[in-house]
């Protein structure tokens, strides 16, 4: 059956043979030259596409130093959290993932997405934090759903950690994920996008020292992400421990006075020798903890929108009218200008009239307080006394030494966006208002009332001033540095300014504060036994009476009661601690004073080696509610004692 | 039925060259399927299934080179017609892998039918143009030529395997070809293709396939999708350079980037190990394989050894041609094995078992 191929056949099928053949030969040339193009010409460019491949370089989170108290305890520190982050690259549809992820964890699926369309510019490899802080529901609810979560990782990461939660918050501050303006700033160099940073207190104001430097791994990876292998690993440089000035024990302190006390405000206690701040708080708080790990838009805009701004540090942002804890810059001035002696005596009837207008003392329903010098002026707090010796001073008078002495001044303590308050002056009228002083408007300056205001930590200031007796210390938190192998002690920065008192003239506005608190005065709630314990108090009205009037008959709500301050330093002679306690709407300058005591109980209890005070119940407090306003109604211009 | 004498006429050369490739595939796929494993390294699952394939292919060969080729070309519309029963068969029984229903288990072993479809085709095509005095110069056993080969092509591309159903055309082509096909004819069959293929592109073709010649066009359009093998293909062979990153060192393969390395892209992975010298060198034995099949063609004793050769190889170049041309990034992706390299058990017995028809033809030159 089979045909044997005849000569004519077998010419013509060697000659397609042959075309075939050369053929083939052809393809196989030209497939050659094609391999030559790609794996000689070209191959540096396609061995690095095979690198960028199967290389990784990831973050690797160095954890934020510790801040500790001065005596060595523990602040502020780090714990590992879970984040679920996702990796673009190990993903076809990331919205999809995202939509499953929002299911399993209960996120906000909107909110996912704008992470992502945030970073979107970001290599793909790399990890975008979805859920920071997750729960360990979360965790299990992710993993239950891997397989529908290509690309979902979870990331053990160092977190920030407040273990006295509200304790110091604004002292603190909090941490978050650096901003788009922060990433524009030279100082924010080398800050990769992501990257947790301080933004508040503390954390912001030694955010360098505080941050260390991340480190990175490159790991080998295959085609789904999985990391094969490392190939190289730099660890992350622990950012510096920091040894604060605060005390936990006065810290602590100082909030549980504020507790069980039940109003907000601001304290600030100070080492009147140097500048330490021994306890800072700002009332109301909030968690920083809340922030460690990315604060949820939802808590973000609570805090934003409660009326009592607990964002705000009172502290350093706070401006109120100091009452009559002004009182002491006007004796000074007086004394020291030689205006007035420590024996100068003024009749105080209950009001005096100035200008033809009548000011009222706070004394006026008990009919004045007679004839009075300066120690028992201060010591009762005499409103006519400072009307009359503001009148002899001036304005501008009154305002040098209550800026010698830190007040209208910042103090320029090592916290970000402290406020200035203001000491009026007939030059700070005429460059804001145009208008010349008017001597009349000096006689409410004598008493911290109108023009006047101050920050907290100012009046912290203004009483280590006169404490030490004229170094206007800088107020500062950072007390060492640690540098890996020993704590390297930081110099007190340069004081303000300093000026000679003469000691007798300071004497005497001393033994007034000393009378305060353990003689007559309206400050012996603050009184603590075997100690000399020097202070004054204030209430200062937060609307003129006119104003008040007006408020209640349109019946406008909100807090119209008097703020209440207590400055103090002690002991007496040789003070070591020196500072201020400021209660919103406090009624009295003597509930502050009581805030105060349990303060100063527990600094000397401390300094006596003897057990600590509890910390007292709101009953322990014995707080005088009676609203002034509310018994005999307006007291004249001035009040507060 | 082997006479002594015949062993002489052994092609040793094409038989060794042929091996050779065979064992080079073996060892490109022992590299790339190797797993590295926390709880230990260990060689694939892929590579003792190819080497068991490698010897149940050297037995087809055997079997296919002691039957006299004339022999086998009598039961041709028997084997035909067997391979049509089970290219049914798969299409309701199969089983279906990845999509498609390619296999038949018997015991531990897939058959995937479609690959014999080049031997039987190339069989029934060389017997019925070898038989016919005409040649294939007469349009009319063109049809019926045409004929044999659609009927298989179409069974094969239901699987759906596409891949494969094409390269029973090169089959077809070439026995044509040497049968007498004038070029014009060709040329005419061509033309009239272009209408057929862009009506084809748009009815018959599923929306992946359109997709990755969409893809293979502008492949960066898709990096992650479709494109992502052109890419990464492209990226294997490159990254290779002049000498290879060694033996088990190629990262695109080992870490997957490449997917089914081991199967369709095995010719990538030798590029990326062995570099542009390991490329020469397969490029060169393929060549030699085929260029030396050639020549069986041209010493057969009769049309029907030449024709039955010449369709053999023809399909072989084709794939040949068409994988390594991919395997650079330089083609569409499709399931087209590369012959005796590819994983595949199927594959590789039926690639064997057509050298063994090449063998047998020269073999028998000189016998009546």
């Amino acid at each position: 059956m089979s045909t044997n191929l005849i000569p004519d056949d077998r010419r013509s099928l060697t000659v397609r043979l042959s075309v075939v053949q050369y053929l083939v030969a052809a393809i196989f040339v030209v497939l050659a030259v094609g391999f030559w193009i790609f794996q000689i010409a070209q191959h540096e460019k396609f061995r690095e596409m095979a690198e960028n491949n199967q290389l990784r370089r990831l973050p690797l989170p160095a954890p934020r130093g510790v801040l500790l108290d001065r005596n060595g305890k523990v602040l502020v520190e780090n714990q590992d959290t879970l984040n679920i982050a996702i990796v673009r690259e190990q993903t076809k549809s990331v919205g999809d993932v995202l939509h499953v992820l929002a299911a399993a964890t209960g996120a906000d699926e909107a909110q996912l997405r704008d992470t992502v369309n945030r970073r979107r510019r970001e290599p793909s490899y790399r990890p975008i934090v979805l859920i920071e802080n997750a729960t360990q529901e979360q965790y299990i609810a992710a993993w239950a759903r891997r397989l529908e979560l290509p690309g979902i990782i979870v990331e053990e990461v160092p977190a920030r950690r407040y273990p006295a939660q509200e304790m110091a918050a604004h002292l603190f501050g909090y941490v978050g994920e650096v901003t788009i303006a922060q990433l524009q700033r030279p100082d924010y160099d080398g800050v990769e996008p992501g990257t947790i940073v301080g933004q508040a207190g503390v954390e912001l104001a030694y955010n360098k020292m505080l941050m260390g430097s991340d480190g990175a791994k490159t790991v080998v990876v295959n085609s789904v992400g999985r990391e094969i292998k490392q190939l190289d690993m730099q660890l992350p440089t622990t950012g510096r421990p920091l040894q604060l000035t605060i005390d936990e024990d006065l810290q602590k302190a100082t909030e549980d006075g504020f507790t069980a006390a039940g109003f907000n405000g601001a304290a600030v206690v100070l080492d009147p020798s140097n500048g330490e701040v021994l306890a800072f708080t700002s009332r109301p708080a909030y968690d920083p903890n809340a922030f460690a790990a990315g604060i949820k838009p939802a808590a973000w805009n609570a805090l934003n929108a409660d009326a009592l701004k607990p964002l705000q540090n009172r502290a350093l942002q706070g401006r109120y009218s100091p009452g009559s804890t002004f009182k002491m810059a006007v004796a000074l001035a007086g004394l020291e200008e030689g205006i007035i002696t420590p024996d100068f005596k003024v009749h105080c009837a209950g009001s005096a009239t100035f200008y033809g207008r009548p000011f009222a003392c706070w004394a006026k329903k008990k009919g004045g307080h007679g004839t009075i010098d300066l120690r028992h002026a201060i010591e009762q707090s005499c409103d006519v006394y400072f009307y009359t010796v503001a009148n002899m001073l001036g304005i501008d008078k009154i305002n040098k030494w209550a800026t010698l002495l830190g007040l209208g001044v910042k103090s320029n303590i090592d916290l970000p966006n402290e406020l200035t308050g203001l000491v009026p002056s007939s030059k700070w009228k005429l460059e804001t208002k145009h208008e010349k002083w008017y001597a009349g408007e000096t006689i409410s300056v004598g008493i911290g009332q109108g023009q006047v205001s101050v920050t907290p930590v100012s009046m912290a200031v203004y009483m280590a001033t006169l404490a030490n007796g004229g170094t206007r210390v800088t107020p500062h938190l950072l007390k060492a540095v640690s540098d890996g192998v020993g704590w390297k002690p930081i110099d007190p920065p340069a004081p303000q300014s300093r000026v000679t008192i003469d000691p007798d003239k300071l004497q005497a506005i001393r033994d007034g504060l000393w009378m305060v608190v353990n003689a007559a005065g309206t400050g012996g709630t603050a009184r603590i036994q075997g100690h000399d314990v020097s202070g004054k108090t204030g209430s200062a009205q937060v609307i003129s009476n006119q104003g008040r009037v007006a408020a209640q008959r349109a019946g406008k709500g909100g807090d119209l009661r008097d703020n209440g301050w207590f400055v103090f330093f002690a002991p007496r002679d040789n003070p070591t601690i020196a500072g201020v306690v400021f209660l919103e709407h406090g009624i009295h300058g003597g509930n502050a004073a009581r805030v105060a005591h349990h303060i100063l109980a527990t600094y000397f209890a401390k300094l006596d080696a003897k057990p600590l005070p509890p910390p007292p119940t709101h009953e322990d407090l014995h707080l005088d509610y009676s609203d002034p306003y509310a018994k005999g109604g307006p007291v004249g211009s001035g009040g507060g004692h | 039925m082997f006479e002594r004498r015949l062993y002489f006429h052994v092609d040793w050369l094409l038989l060794g060259a042929v091996l050779l490739l065979a064992v080079f595939g073996v060892a490109m796929i022992y590299s790339t399927t190797y797993v590295i494993a926390p709880t230990g390294d260990h060689m694939g699952k892929e590579v003792m299934p190819q080497v068991y394939a490698l010897v149940i292919g050297l037995v087809a060969l055997l079997v296919f080179l002691a039957i006299d080729y004339r022999l086998l070309a009598e039961y041709s519309l028997l084997i035909f017609g067997l391979l049509l029963l089970l290219l049914v068969f798969v299409l309701f029984k199969g089983q279906t892998q990845m999509g498609a229903q390619r296999w038949i288990p018997i015991g531990p072993f897939h058959l995937q039918p479609s690959e014999f479809g080049r031997i039987a085709v190339a069989l029934v095509l060389a017997m019925y143009f070898g038989e016919n005095r005409r040649g294939a110069k007469n349009p009319g056993d063109l049809i019926i030529g045409g004929v044999l080969c659609l009927v298989p092509l179409l069974l094969i591309a239901k699987q759906p395997d596409l891949g494969t159903a094409v390269t029973l055309l090169p089959v077809f082509v070439g026995v044509a070809f040497l049968a007498g096909l004038r070029l014009r004819l060709l040329g005419i069959i061509a033309i009239a293709c272009l209408p057929l293929g862009l009506f084809g592109y748009k009815f018959a073709l599923k929306d992946y396939q359109r997709q990755r010649i969409q893809t293979f066009l502008d492949p960066e359009q898709d990096p992650r999708g479709a494109g992502y093998q052109t890419i990464q293909a492209r990226i294997t062979v490159g990254s290779g350079g002049l000498t290879g990153k060694g033996f088990r060192k190629g990262t695109q393969g080992q870490l997957k980037y490449l997917p089914v390395a081991h199967n369709d892209f095995i010719f990538s992975v030798l590029a990326e190990e062995q570099g542009f010298v390991g490329v020469l060198g397969a490029l060169g034995l393929y060549l030699f394989v085929i260029l030396r099949s050639l020549e069986a063609a041209r010493l057969a004793k009769d049309r029907l050894g030449s024709y039955l050769v010449g369709g053999i190889i023809s399909g072989f170049a084709f794939q040949v041609i068409y994988n390594v041309t991919m395997s650079a990034g330089l083609a569409p992706v499709k399931g087209i094995t590369l012959p005796l390299m590819s994983y595949g058990g199927s594959s590789l017995i039926a690639s064997l078992a057509g050298f063994g028809l090449v063998l047998n033809v020269r073999m028998r030159r000189f016998t009546n």
